[in-house]
C-alpha cells in the first residue's frame, strides 16, 4: 500500500507541475475598445474602379506587379503573396459595382487566435500585424482567416512569409506619415480612414441622409465581433464576395474549449489516474470491469 | 541467429523496395528544402495543406496504441497487455518519428522551428500550438518507453532501473499529453466553422478526435500483432484478442454515438440524405469505419484471430477517410483552384513511412519486443 501512496503522490505532481507550467495565456483580441482603432471605410457607390488604392499599395510595400504574358497589365485577379489589396467588379443583369479586398483587421482576428508563435498580433490600436521572425510557415493562419485573406510565398525556397495587409501600421500610422497608402491615394473618398467609432458614426450618416441609395447594412459593424474595415454597398453584400459569417468572432469556440480542456486535461487527467491506480491497487473490482 | 536474419534479409526483395522507397523519399526531401514548397508540391493558396498533413492526421491515431496500451497495462493493471507494450510503444515512436520529419519539410520557415518551444512566442489558444508542444513532450516520453528495448541489449543497466522505477509517473505523463494532442487534432478544425463542410464540423470535434485515437490504435495494435506474430510463428493469445476487441467496440460505440447524437442534435441529418458526394463519403466513412468493425466484434468472429485483425482494418479506413474529408475534401474554398498532390509528396510520404516499417522490421529482429521471444535467445 505504501507504494500506490507514493505512486499517487507522483502523478499529483505532475498535476501541479503542468498546471505551473501552463499559464493561461492573454486573449487573442487586443484589450483596448475597438471605437479607438484605427479603421478604412469602403463606400461601392462611390468607388470608380480607377486602381489608384492598389498602385498605391504596391508602390509603398515594394510588391510586384502581377502582369499578363505580354507583361502589359497588372491586373492580379485576386490576393497573392504580392497583392495585399485589389479592386475587385462585380457585373450584375443590371447593375454593377467594384469592392476592395484586404485584409478586415477583425477585431477578434481568428488568424491572431489560430497563430502557434504569436507571429500574428492584434496591435492596441487595431491593425493585425505580422512578424517573420517569428513564424514556422506553418499557413493555419490561411485556414482560420474567414476571409481568405493571408496568402503565401510559395515559390521562395529560403524562406517564404505570410503575406496581407498590415494597414501600413509600423511604415504610416506609427511614424505619422498618414493613413494606409491605398486611403490616402483615393482620389474620390470612396476609401477614408480614421477611428473606428467615428467611421461607424460617418458610414450611418451617409445612409441616414441617402435613403434608398444603400443596402441598409453596414458589412463588418458586427460581422464575425466586428472588423476594421467596414462596408457600405448598394449591391447585396454576398454579390461582392462578402459572405454572411454571424455575429460570433470566428476563434469563440475554439478559445472556450482551448481554456475548459488544457486545465481540465493537465489536473482531472493525473488525478484520474491516480484514482484508478489506487483502485486497482486494492483489488478486487477487475473482474467486473469488462476491460 | 545473426546470420539467419543475415540470408533472410538479402534473399527478401521486401527489404531492398523499402531500402530504395526510403532512399528516394530521403533524396526527394532535401530537394523540397532546396527548391521550396511551389516547385516541389502542389499546394497553393486556396489548398494550403496537402497530403503531409492528412498523413500526419491519420497516423497520430495510428501511434494513440501506445497511450491506450500503456494505460490498461500500467494503470488498469490488465496484465495480459505487457506482451505488447513494446511493440505498441517502439511503433508509436517511429510513427512520431515520421510525423516529426513530415511536419518539418511541410513548414516554410523550417529554419526556424524552434519558435514552436519558445516560451515568448507561446501562444496556448493555439491549438497548433498545443499539438506541437504536446507532441514534442510525448516524443520524449516514448524515447524513455522504448529505452529500455536497446539499453537491456547492450547491458546498460542503472538508466533501466530508473526507468522501471519511474515508469508510473512516465506512463502517466504520457497519457496526459496524448489526451491532449490527440483531442487536439479535432479541436484544430473548430475555428474553420465556415469553412469545415457541416456533416464534419461539430464542437464535440475534440471528444471525437480522442475516441477516434483509442480504437484506432487498438485497431492498428490487432493488425500489427496478427502479422508480427503470425511471421515469428507464435502461438495466438486469444484472451488478449477479446480483450482488445472488447475496449476496441466500446470506443467505436461511443464515437457512433457521439456523431449521429451531434447530426440529429444539430439538425444535420437531412444533409445525409442529400445523395451529393459528401453525404456518400460520410455514410462510406461511417459504415466502413463504424459500422463494419462493430459487427465484426459483436458477433462471434471477436474470438477468431481474424475478427479483431479486419475490424483493425475497417477502423483504419474509416479513420483515414475522416482525416482526408477534415483536412482536404470537406475544407470547401469558393475558388475552384484545386489540389492534388505532387508526385514529390506522394514519394516523400510513402518513402519515409517505407522508412519506418524498415526500422521497426529490423529492431523487431535484432532486439526482444515480445515476451515469447526471450526464450528463443
Amino acid at each position: 500500500m505504501s507504494i500506490s501512496r507514493r505512486d499517487f503522490l507522483k502523478v499529483a505532481g505532475l498535476a501541479a507541475g503542468s498546471a505551473l507550467a501552463f499559464p493561461q495565456s492573454a486573449s487573442a483580441s487586443s484589450g483596448t475598445d475597438s471605437n479607438d482603432h484605427v479603421a478604412m471605410l469602403y463606400d461601392a457607390t462611390i468607388c470608380v474602379g480607377c486602381n489608384a488604392c492598389t498602385n498605391a499599395c504596391r508602390q509603398w510595400n515594394e510588391t510586384a506587379p502581377e502582369t499578363d504574358e505580354r507583361g502589359t497589365y497588372d491586373a492580379p485577379r485576386e490576393l497573392s503573396a504580392e497583392t495585399y489589396t485589389l479592386i475587385q467588379l462585380y457585373q450584375g443583369e443590371d447593375e454593377f459595382g467594384f469592392v476592395k479586398r484586404q485584409c478586415m483587421h477583425c477585431v477578434d482576428p481568428a488568424c491572431v487566435s489560430g497563430c502557434p508563435v504569436t507571429a500574428l498580433q492584434k496591435t492596441s490600436d487595431g491593425p493585425v500585424t505580422y512578424d517573420k521572425d517569428r513564424c514556422i510557415g506553418c499557413r493555419y493562419c490561411m485556414y482560420a482567416c474567414p476571409f481568405h485573406v493571408p496568402r503565401f510565398e510559395w515559390d521562395t525556397a529560403r524562406y517564404p512569409v505570410i503575406s496581407k495587409c498590415h494597414f501600413c501600421y509600423e511604415s504610416r500610422i506609427q511614424t505619422g506619415i498618414g493613413g494606409p497608402a491605398c486611403a490616402d491615394r483615393c482620389p474620390t473618398g470612396a476609401l477614408i480612414w480614421g477611428k473606428r467609432g467615428d467611421l461607424l458614426a460617418e458610414a450611418q450618416r451617409r445612409m441616414d441622409e441617402n435613403p434608398g441609395r444603400y443596402v441598409n447594412y453596414i458589412y463588418g459593424k458586427d460581422d464575425v465581433g466586428g472588423t476594421s474595415v467596414l462596408y457600405l454597398s448598394h449591391i447585396p453584400y454576398e454579390n461582392l464576395g462578402l459572405e454572411d459569417l454571424g455575429t460570433e468572432p470566428v476563434p469563440a469556440i475554439s478559445e472556450q474549449t482551448s481554456d475548459f480542456l488544457l486545465p481540465t486535461i493537465f489536473v482531472g487527467g493525473p488525478l484520474l489516474l491516480a484514482a484508478v491506480r489506487y483502485i486497482h491497487k486494492r483489488g478486487g473490482w477487475e473482474e467486473t470491469w469488462p476491460i | 541467429m545473426a546470420n539467419l536474419t543475415k540470408t533472410n534479409r538479402r534473399t527478401n526483395p521486401a527489404f531492398w523496395v523499402l531500402l530504395a522507397l526510403t532512399l528516394l523519399g530521403v533524396g526527394l526531401s532535401i530537394y523540397r528544402l532546396v527548391v521550396g514548397l511551389g516547385p516541389s508540391t502542389n499546394m497553393n493558396d486556396h489548398y494550403p495543406w496537402g497530403i503531409w498533413i492528412t498523413v500526419d492526421l491519420f497516423l497520430i491515431p495510428v501511434a494513440g496504441a501506445a497511450f491506450t496500451i500503456s494505460l490498461l497495462s500500467y494503470f488498469f493493471g490488465r496484465e495480459h497487455y505487457h506482451a505488447i507494450v513494446r511493440p505498441a510503444v517502439l511503433a508509436g515512436l517511429i510513427i512520431y518519428g515520421i510525423v516529426a520529419v513530415l511536419l518539418f519539410l511541410d513548414i516554410g520557415r523550417w529554419n526556424q522551428f524552434y519558435n514552436i518551444l519558445v516560451p515568448g512566442y507561446i501562444n496556448l489558444h493555439s491549438f497548433l500550438e498545443e499539438i506541437s508542444l504536446s507532441v514534442t513532450f510525448y516524443s520524449i516520453i516514448l524515447v524513455l518507453e522504448a529505452a529500455p528495448i536497446f539499453l537491456e541489449k547492450w547491458n546498460i543497466t542503472a538508466p533501466i532501473k530508473w526507468i522501471d522505477r519511474s515508469i508510473f509517473f512516465i506512463a502517466g505523463a504520457g497519457i496526459v499529453f496524448s489526451v491532449l494532442h490527440q483531442s487536439s487534432l479535432g479541436s484544430l478544425f473548430l475555428i474553420m466553422q465556415h469553412k469545415l463542410h457541416p456533416l464534419w464540423w461539430t464542437g464535440a470535434l475534440p471528444l471525437l478526435a480522442y475516441l477516434q485515437a483509442i480504437y484506432t490504435g487498438l485497431g492498428m495494435t490487432a493488425i500489427a500483432i496478427t502479422l508480427v506474430w503470425r511471421a515469428m510463428k507464435l502461438p495466438m493469445d486469444r484472451e488478449l484478442f477479446r480483450r482488445l476487441g472488447q475496449v476496441m467496440s466500446l470506443n467505436l460505440l461511443l464515437y457512433g454515438a457521439v456523431r449521429f447524437g451531434d447530426w440529429m442534435g444539430s439538425g444535420e441529418l437531412p444533409l445525409l440524405f442529400s445523395g451529393d458526394a459528401f453525404s456518400l463519403l460520410a455514410w462510406l466513412e461511417f459504415g466502413l469505419g463504424i459500422i463494419v468493425p462493430l459487427a465484426i466484434l459483436l458477433s462471434k468472429l471477436v474470438g477468431h484471430s481474424a475478427g479483431p485483425f479486419w475490424a483493425g482494418v475497417f477502423s483504419l479506413i474509416g479513420t483515414f477517410i475522416n482525416r482526408l474529408m477534415i483536412t482536404w475534401i470537406g475544407l470547401a474554398e469558393p475558388n475552384p483552384v484545386g489540389y492534388i498532390p505532387s508526385w514529390v509528396e506522394w514519394m516523400i510520404t510513402i518513402g519515409l513511412i517505407a522508412g519506418g516499417f524498415l526500422l521497426y522490421s529490423v529492431i523487431v529482429r535484432q532486439f526482444r519486443l515480445l515476451p515469447e521471444a526471450k526464450t528463443a535467445h
